[in-house]
């Protein structure tokens, strides 16, 4: 069998290592560089800035920790650039790699679609070649959204994009956007020394997270002395010597160094020939597929960002595996979507699981709740990070486990038990009764699930 | 001890009236049982406050606790030195240590509060 992926990103390359796993003769068509908008603008390398914030926010609280330091530490951007750079140079050449190794052959250029077997490549040379398959999966991802109301230069007014090519720190920076992409960055920038001011359309920041999920990261960016104004758009955006400046509808002017605009991102489902096979798409330019990844044409699978849904890596390289191994004939794979974590990276960390209190009510579920907050660990105080809770949606006639909510240190690493607890269809019982190490930030979720029954042993009795 | 010319609320909230204006803060007791505190989310001035309702929150090494208004009226000045240094609230809750300045809405709900030694016999009540 004969498989050709278009997009080498979390879904695509990993869709292209399971199919040759499975005995396919894998051709993975990409245009920019393997590992995707996640390895080279996303995910990667967002998190190894927030390494190097990190590391600063530390630094300036040695003293807090007994350690002397003669001086203040200084960030330097160009350093810290360079090393998020080598940071995904390494992840990149470990996917060409896994390439080589199962003999998965990659094809450096443009894909499209010429017939439900031919993918037409255009080179980086102008040349033409015809990669032919028994079967296609489309893999093309999404980039930033731009809409003309923000004239995106690259200089003064940026995408995610364009802010990881940044080489000196800017000294204000207003975020349009206060989702997952504008509440990591606004952590970043803030660190490094840039005053922020986030405007979010929406009532609150992270609008996907539960309300207290929200409410605690406004407070925490209150802390930081990050200005979020919620509940309001940009009417519009002038570029002027010193910036640029950001008008609301309300007539309050904002004015700062850069913009950066995070409102979002657009599927790549134009230009890849999709009208020349008849591959259906939807409302937002989103491939539609079933279950098992199949589009509206035969042989032809869609993963990850350009069908939609929560764009997420983890969820589009668990497409790409279901959507390889049906390629390859094992008809059998599914998506099941109900237990797919979320992370954001911010400052605390936020992670989610499963249902949120509200959407569990809205399901006809009677719910119980429990929560344990991180100061009530000594690992968190010792830690010296105690912002932060957990937070447990359990179903009251069952007693199992319906949605995890963490936000505080560590969040996205915690979730994992919860995820697998949903999965498994365990229940606050299990998870209570089973032993959690000391002193660990895990004993926090034995404690929210023991605050479903009101029995935390590391909270007062329950009035 | 609890200064005498202070109203108190069952919630260790404190009041200092000066004519329609009412300084308010925490009690002593109460920054004793939160322990260290570490940051006072503070209520936006020209914001108003209703009194028995959360008015701003304090985050202690120990919890996250509600601070509840005594009293109701529009905020007039919040003690924004707190956003910086927070543990002036542990070092001197009846001083430096003040919240905000209420314009009172209702001057009848201080009938409402207990004098100190009311509130002393209280906390001891409580504390039981």
């Amino acid at each position: 069998m004969r498989l050709a992926i278009i997009g080498a990103g979390p879904g695509g390359y990993v869709a292209a290592i399971k199919a040759a796993q499975l005995g396919a003769r894998v051709s993975v068509i990409e245009d920019t560089e393997v590992g995707g908008t996640c390895l080279n603008r996303g995910c990667i390398p967002t998190k190894a800035l927030l390494a190097s914030t990190e590391a600063l926010a530390k630094a300036r609280e040695l003293e807090k920790f007994g350690i002397e330091l003669e001086g203040e530490p200084v960030a330097n951007l160009e350093k810290i650039m360079a090393r998020k750079d080598k940071v995904v140079g390494v992840q990149v050449k470990g996917i060409r790699g896994l390439f080589k190794s199962w003999g998965v052959e990659l094809v450096e250029g443009r894909g499209t679609l010429l017939s439900p077997t031919e993918v037409e490549v255009e080179k980086k040379d102008g040349t033409r070649e015809t990669v032919t398959a028994d079967k296609v999966i489309i893999a093309t991802g999404s980039r930033p959204a731009r809409i003309p109301a923000f004239p995106f230069d690259g200089t003064r007014i940026l995408s995610s994009d364009d802010a990881l090519q940044l080489r000196e720190i800017p000294k204000s920076m207003i975020i349009v956007g206060a989702g997952v992409i504008g509440s990591e960055w606004a952590c970043i920038f803030r660190e490094l020394g840039a005053e922020i001011t986030m405007v979010e359309m929406l009532p609150r920041a992270v609008s996907t997270e539960d309300e207290e999920i929200s409410a605690l990261l406004a407070r925490e960016f209150k802390k930081k002395k990050i200005k979020l104004l919620t509940g309001v758009g940009v009417e519009s955006v002038n570029v002027t010597d010193g910036g640029v400046e950001a008008i609301l509808p309300d007539g309050r002017t904002l004015s700062a160094e850069k913009m950066l605009v995070s409102i979002g991102r657009a599927l790549n489902s134009e230009g890849i020939g999709l009208e020349n096979v008849g591959v259906k798409t939807g409302e937002r330019g989103e491939i539609v597929v079933d279950e098992s990844l199949r589009t509206s044409v035969d042989g032809i699978y869609a993963i990850g960002d350009v069908i939609g849904g929560m764009l997420l890596a983890h969820k589009a390289s668990t497409e790409g595996i279901v959507a390889a191994r049906n390629a390859c004939g094992d008809e059998e794979a599914r998506m099941d979507y109900s237990t797919v974590p979320a992370a954001i990276f911010t400052s605390p960390e936020i992670a989610s699981v499963g249902l949120r209190e509200h959407r569990a009510e809205a399901k006809g579920f009677k719910v119980n709740t429990g929560h344990f907050q991180f100061r009530g660990l000594g690992k968190a105080h010792a830690m010296g990070e105690i912002a932060g809770f957990i937070k447990l949606v359990a179903d009251r006639e069952t007693d199992k486990l319906l949605g995890a909510h963490i936000i505080g240190p560590h969040a996205a690493d915690l979730i994992h038990e919860a995820a697998l607890a949903i999965r498994a269809g365990l229940t606050i019982k299990d998870i209570a009764s089973t032993i959690h190490a000391h002193p660990t930030l895990s004993e926090g979720i034995m404690e929210a699930a023991e605050d479903v029954h009101g029995t935390a042993i590391h909270l007062p009795k329950k009035q | 001890m609890n200064p005498e010319d202070l109203k108190y609320h069952k919630e260790h909230t404190w009041v200092r009236v000066s004519e329609n204006k009412a300084t308010v803060g925490i009690t002593n007791h109460a920054q004793e049982a939160l322990g260290d505190i570490v940051y006072i989310d503070l209520p936006e001035p020209e914001g108003t406050a209703e009194a028995n309702t959360e008015f701003s929150e304090i985050e202690s090494t120990k919890a996250t606790s509600p601070v509840i208004a005594p009293v109701s009226g529009t905020i007039v000045e919040v003690n924004e030195e707190l956003s910086d240094s927070p543990e002036t609230i542990n070092e001197d809750p009846y001083g430096k240590g003040w919240i905000a300045v209420l314009e009172m809405s209702n001057k009848a709900e201080l009938d409402d509060l207990m004098d100190a030694s009311a509130y002393e016999k209280y906390v001891e009540e409580e504390t039981k």
